[in-house]
Formats: structure tokens, sequence, C-alpha cells
């Protein structure tokens, strides 16, 4: 399984405050506090580990059935600047993050780096939402016609009812782990083996 | 409280970080903050910190884990607000 999760860094300033009182205490166990609190730039750290977060359980809930939120259950542990781990209920992922100026970018995997997956960030023309979001999608869907040798046409991407995105070509479903992900000016997309 | 009231002022907590005005305007108890309201899920932590100022409760881990719907929230808030 594949997750991703990127973060853009200029929104989340304006989007979030990470020193609310709170904040730290919701999203983060006392080991993760502390890795924020060490660090030469909190701000940074925080969107690391909640991009290792949100990529992990974006892989988790491709073979789990509910959804939750309870981001202290998806316990981060970095094993270097930009690699670790993440274990939800007995579920271990391995993450790796790109960490630039102006995003985060994190992928999780199930295995301790897949050796096939594709992945590929960009940046948007467009502000809005649903305009990034479709373009994300069409991205995707002419990443797998190529792949697959056939029309973008022939296939389309549905989420399930957990959220989960899902190729199908006409109406059979095409068995891909793959993430889509969209924050702000960035967007990326993961498809594994 | 009333749920109707509830409502009111739950739809002024989230209406900072929604990102569907749509499913905003229409918000019944089957809203799915994240699915519907495209709440942005580092800003649903906003949204539960503001429901305990606002409501002076405390959310715990254990009710914040099912806080994903408008549903799940009004429950949460009202048990609580029992519990005072």
């Amino acid at each position: 399984m594949i997750g991703n999760d990127l973060v853009d860094l200029k929104l989340a300033a304006k989007q979030s405050n990470w020193q609310r009182k709170g904040f730290l205490d919701k999203l983060f166990t006392p080991i993760e506090q502390e890795y924020i609190l060490d660090s030469d730039n909190p701000f940074e750290t925080v969107w690391l580990l909640w991009s290792m977060k949100e990529s992990a359980y974006k892989a988790y809930l491709q073979t789990h059935k509910e959804r939750f939120f309870a981001p202290k259950n998806l316990a981060c542990h970095l094993t270097s600047k930009n690699k670790g781990t993440v274990l939800i209920n007995n579920t271990l992922f391995f993450t790796e993050s790109e960490i630039g100026e102006d995003f985060i970018y994190t992928m999780a995997f199930t295995k301790n780096r897949e050796n096939n997956f594709l992945s590929n960030c960009f940046e948007f023309d467009q502000p809005d939402f649903e305009t990034q979001h479709s373009q994300t999608y069409q991205k995707v869907l002419a990443v797998f016609a190529k792949k697959l040798k056939l029309e973008v046409a022939q296939l389309k991407i549905e989420k399930n009812v957990q959220g989960v995105p899902q190729l199908f070509q006409g109406e059979m479903l095409l068995d891909y782990s793959f993430s889509m992900t969209h924050h702000g000016q960035f967007g990326a997309f993961c498809i594994g083996a | 409280m009333e749920k109707d009231v509830l409502i009111t002022a739950l739809k002024k907590i989230v209406k900072p970080y929604i990102q569907d005005e749509e499913a905003f305007e229409n918000l019944s108890e089957n809203t799915d903050f994240i699915k519907d309201l495209k709440i942005n899920s580092a800003n649903l932590v906003d949204v539960i910190l503001d429901v305990e100022d606002e409501f002076d409760i405390i959310v715990d881990n254990e009710s914040m884990e099912k806080m994903l719907t408008v549903k799940a929230a009004l429950k949460i808030i009202e048990t609580k607000l029992s519990e005072k």
C-alpha cells in the first residue's frame, strides 16, 4: 500500500496556528512533541510529522474499513531528517519526505521502500480548490491510461466510502494502490506497482 | 440546549475552515466535515478546540476519534454538556 500527503508551508502558516493552546496536545504524542520542541525549526517539524501521519493513514485506510480522527494513535518515529515510521494499530508504515522551502511532501509505504512506484509533485497555476482537485485527477488518469495502454476516457477514479480513491475501467475495479494530495499551490500523486 | 441552537453554533464554528460553500449552505446532521465540507484534516483540530472553548467542555481522545460528522459532534457536545 502507498499513501501520500503534501503540505504547502505558506498556506499552513495561514491556516493553522501550531502554537495555539491545545493544538500540539491534541495532535502529537509526547515523543513527537519532543521532536517539535527540540527542533531548530519547530514549524517545519510540526508539518513534517503531520504529513507522515496523513500519508500513513491514507495507506492504512486502503485495507481498513473504519475512518477515525485520532492523530495521536498514528505514532511517528523519525529515523533521519526525512525518513521515519508511523505505527497505526500494529501496522507499521515507512515514510520518506521531501522537505522544501515551499512544501513538505511525504510518501508512506507498507514495506521498507516499495521498489516500483511512481511519484510526481507539481505546482498549480490556478488557486481554486475545484480546479486543483480535477487537475490532480486528470494527471493520475493520464498516467494510468499510458501504463495500461488505454484511453483516458475509458478510465475513471472514484472514492469509496472511506474516501480511498479507486481506479475503474468502465465499471470494473482495477486493483491499484495510489494516493493523491493537494494543498495550496502544490499537488502530488503516487502510484504503487 | 435545543438541537437547532447547537447546529447554528456549530455552523458558526466550522465556517472559517470549510472549502465547499454549497455543502456548508446545505449543512445537516449527515454532513461529513472532511468529505462534504472539505475541511483540511489539520483544521479539524481547530474545530474541536473551538467547540471546547464555545461550550466549555473537554473533548477527550476517545470522543475526538469519532468527530467526523455533524451528527457525531452534536452527540459528543450533548453528552459532555449533560455531564457538567
